[in-house]
């Protein structure tokens, strides 16, 4: 089985974001970048439907940062690490990679497509949908559990409430991972030392053939809401600070 | 002699037993990967002496120092009866009447059975009626069995000598023996017929011996020597390094550690001196070092399918070390426990064996350079609250260079520390600046928690923009990047003049360069951290703080190389608490409590603010102890003196 993994770096949500002048996107020069979270899971399930029956891992990085996170792909057991050009200091969009995406795979026959679910700039996880319709095969979005039966899948898809549904398809599939079937792995230093002297191809990215349908016209950041207060730890006090606090607001008689 | 055959027989059989019984053990140090331990032969030879011939250690506990001492002392006395005993007849006309056998040697044997006896009974009276918590997990059964071979060697030593005596022998320069005699005589024993049975009962106690010991922590007597001569002459506080003709970063099988590492297995002696002070062991986690040595010495000796990591020893077991270093330091023979649960470690990190808490603050650390997940950005945000700028050592050149460390730049907790260490060395007129965003964790405990790796990448950072700078000098906040940068970085070859702040900070005041308010000597107790005390000696420059800013000390019992670690170091801080029954930071916060007239309980680590701030939150301690940074004592006479909360005494 040949599997292609997106791995997407994003803004480090750690980091003190501001607005670029236009205000219309994220200042990208001071940041830090780092791999999205369900990108890396869905690396883990490649890799461990690797293990478990043997297949090719292409993983394919796009962004600032690429070049480190394909190092530590390959670490961990990736065979294939390529890095997609992608615009500079510009967010990474699904609809625009999707047709890249779609191309490789197409190009090397993958059988199975795995991308995070979402990622903080997609946070409507358009990317799985996108590449699935591009490559007109089927796709599920937030999976936590992968099995491969020879050309078969059997896929477990979360839902709300503890809700979980089991689907079987066939391959070529395009899943949205939401959590690897156990949590990704530590790579040693050691390991990701030896894994730098793996080659990386480079990519160009295809015209994602849609037209621009809508733009930004301004970004705003989260807007400091209001702080906690601490009552202390003397329950006799405590309580009545709550009880005055709640009569303030009218929640209460005093 | 009609007894020469058998006897020779019986040695022989003996000797061939012996040399059975260990021939597994010589085979795996014959095997094992080479050590570097033959240099400087007198330094060596020297600390054998301070060891076996002062006791030094082993006097550390009073009672056992002593018994053995005598025990020692009469085994050497007592091996000329045993010369003596197997010359004699192996050798029919051998005797050490020549040289005194029967006069000042033959008194020397007399008084010493009795000490010897004395020096065993103290033995039985400890390990029975005192019964120190040290000997949980020791074989009581190998200790049993040695009490009862000595007793059976001296006393038919002595009822031989007595035999012979009340068969007309002079008996004058044996004044116990004649004693004993006069109780044979009146028990009507036939003197001729009693010597020969004991004599024989006397060499076959011995023998006995002999074929015991490779079974029995009783080795020490022949490898404690050896093994100490052979100690570690490296700084403590330098991690062993990966041996190049090694495939993988750590060891998953005994036979991968070099020949001392497996001689220390050899070498112990069961006396539990480790797990009395080990941290670990008090806070109920899965770890003892001496089963932790035991545990590997029983499986060289009956090799076992189990692997080595996950099987001998368990992952937690591992997991459970904060490489305080105290046990190494408490050890008698030297044995070195560290490297052996580094390497294991190594092997544990390779495979991905770790932790989620663990695997987090690596991942940070690989990503960012430290391991609170923050960006390097805001490394020297601290610096924006200082009345003044703080130059950039990349930019211009400085006297001292500061790294700062991870918990000092980024931690609220002590950040405010940070910026009173500043503030100290701005008034001395300290020309000095700091990495910024270029700093990266030490990796002190990176290379301890076994990602050998990954401490290289971030040793290697830091020597490179170290190397880039102009300074005279580097100080650290941190005793965990002291340590480092002092130590573990010449394996780069790098040899900077590393400082810990409290040791400026003394020779700043000793200089006259730093002028402080004076207390009015308030008693405060102090907390040696383990990477400044233990590992680089730095003991004596905090305790000339707490005095020259006014302040009377109240050490501790656990205190200097006996210090008690606060549960953090070797990656432990970050790590979960499970399976912990008593944290170690609230073990100590206790032990302050108990001096009973201390307000202060002083910290040199920003790490320990952080232990010990949240020990006595949790101990409900706030209102009796406050932890404060020895830097929040010493307050430059131009600013506000501190006001020193009054203590309850109790």
């Amino acid at each position: 089985m040949n599997i292609l993994v997106v791995l997407r770096m994003i803004p480090d949500s750690a980091g003190e974001l501001q607005l670029a002048e236009d205000g219309r996107a994220i200042d990208r020069e001071w940041l830090d970048f780092q791999l999205n979270d369900f990108d890396d899971h869905a690396l883990e399930e490649a890799i461990l439907l690797k293990e478990a029956g043997g297949a090719k891992v292409m993983a394919v990085a796009i962004g600032e940062g690429a070049k480190r996170v394909l190092q530590m792909a390959a670490a961990r057991g990736a065979d294939e690490v390529v890095a997609l050009q992608s615009e500079e200091d510009a967010m990474i969009s699904s609809r625009e990679i999707a047709a890249s995406i779609a191309a490789m795979a197409r190009a090397r026959s993958v059988d199975l497509v795995l991308c995070g679910v979402q990622s903080s700039e997609d946070v409507f996880g358009q990317l799985a949908p996108y590449v699935g319709a591009l490559l007109d095969c089927p796709h599920v979005s937030g999976t936590n559990r992968i099995v491969a039966n020879g050309a078969m899948l059997r896929v477990t898809q979360e839902r709300g409430a503890g809700v979980a549904v089991t689907y079987e398809l066939a391959t070529p599939a395009v899943l949205g991972v939401q959590t690897a079937s156990k949590a990704p792995r530590y790579v040693s230093g050691s390991k990701l030392r030896e894994a730098s002297k793996t080659p990386i191809g480079r990519a160009t990215p295809e015209p994602s053939g849609f037209e621009r349908s809508a733009e930004i016209i301004t970004l705003r950041l989260p807007v400091q809401g209001g702080s906690g207060e601490i009552l202390g730890d003397n329950a006799d006090t405590v309580a009545d600070r709550l009880v005055g606090i709640l009569a303030a607001k009218g929640l209460a008689r005093n | 002699m009609a007894s020469t055959l058998p006897l020779w027989i019986l040695v022989v059989a003996a000797l061939v037993l012996t040399s059975w019984r260990a021939r597994r053990y010589a085979v795996s140090l014959a095997r094992a990967p080479a050590a570097a331990r033959f240099d400087q032969p007198m330094r060596r030879l020297e600390g054998v002496m301070v060891a076996i011939g002062l006791h030094r250690k082993m006097l550390r506990k009073p009672l056992s120092g002593v018994l053995h001492a005598i025990i020692f002392v009469s085994f050497f006395v007592l091996f000329t009866a045993t010369i003596d005993a197997f010359g004699s007849r192996l050798f029919p006309g051998f005797s050490l009447g020549v040289i005194g056998g029967e006069t000042w040697i033959a008194a020397l044997q007399d008084i010493f059975s009795v000490l010897m006896l004395v020096g065993v009974g103290l033995a039985l009276y400890q390990r029975y009626v005192l019964r120190p918590a040290r000997f949980e997990g020791s074989n009581g059964k190998d200790a049993a069995i040695i009490y009862v071979l000595i007793v059976l060697i001296v006393v038919s030593l002595l009822l031989e000598a007595a035999a012979r005596i009340e068969g007309g022998a002079d008996g004058s320069w044996r004044p116990v023996a004649s004693a004993v005699a006069g109780l044979l005589g009146r028990a009507g024993i036939s003197a001729p017929a009693a010597e020969e049975v004991f004599y024989w009962i006397h060499v076959g106690a011995i023998l006995a011996f002999l074929v015991y010991i490779p079974g029995s922590k009783h080795r020490h007597m022949f490898l404690a020597a050896p093994n100490i001569y052979f100690r570690n002459l490296e700084p403590r506080g330098l991690a062993p390094a990966v041996p190049k003709q090694r495939e993988a970063p750590g060891v998953d099988s005994l036979g991968m550690f070099d020949w001392k590492q497996q001689l220390d297995l050899l070498s112990c002696t069961e006396c539990g001196r480790c797990q009395a002070v080990c941290p670990a062991y008090a806070a109920g986690l899965p770890l003892s070092p001496k089963t932790l040595i035991t545990d590997m010495r029983d499986a060289l000796a009956a090799p076992t399918a189990l692997p080595l990591v996950g099987g001998v020893i368990a992952d937690e077991t591992l997991w459970a070390c904060t490489t305080c270093r105290a046990c190494m330091e408490a050890c008698p023979v030297e044995i070195e426990h560290l490297p052996k649960i580094i390497d294991m470690r190594r092997h544990l990190v390779d495979e991905g064996r770790v932790s989620p808490g663990l695997q987090d603050a690596l991942s940070n650390l690989t990503r960012l350079g430290n391991s609170m997940g923050k960006p390097s950005k805001m490394r020297a945000r601290w610096t924006k609250e200082l009345g003044f700028p703080v130059k950039d050592a990349r930019e211009e050149p400085v006297d001292v260079l500061w790294f700062v460390g991870d918990y000092a730049s980024y931690d609220p907790r002590v950040q405010e520390i940070t910026r009173k260490v500043a503030e100290l060395l701005t008034a001395a007129g300290v020309d000095f600046g700091i990495l910024f965003d270029a700093e990266r964790n030490s990796g002190n405990d990176v290379r301890r928690a076994g990602e050998e790796g990954l401490f290289e990448t971030l040793a290697q950072s830091n020597i490179d923009e170290i190397n880039a700078c102009r300074f005279n000098r580097i100080m650290t906040t941190d005793p965990h990047s002291l340590n480092a940068l002092k130590n573990d970085y010449r394996h780069f070859g790098a040899a900077f003049e590393v400082l810990h702040y409290t040791a400026l900070l003394a020779e700043l005041i000793a200089d006259g360069k730093l002028d402080l308010h004076v207390a009015d000597g308030a008693r405060v107790t102090y907390h040696d951290p383990c990477y400044l005390g233990r590992y680089n000696g730095g003991f004596d420059a905090p305790r000339a703080l707490i005095r020259s800013a006014g302040y009377t000390l109240h050490d501790m019992p656990r205190c200097r190389e006996n210090s008690f670690c606060c549960g953090a170091g070797g990656g432990r801080i970050w790590q979960g608490d499970d399976g912990v029954t008593e944290r170690p930071s609230e073990n100590r916060i206790r032990e302050a409590l108990s001096l009973g007239d201390v307000a202060y309980f002083v910290v040199a680590c920003p790490k320990d603010k952080v232990m010990y701030t949240a020990a006595t939150d949790a101990l409900g301690a706030t209102g009796k102890l406050k932890v404060v940074d020895i830097a929040e004592l010493l307050v430059p006479r131009a600013s506000q003196a501190l006001d020193m909360p009054a203590v309850e005494t109790t």
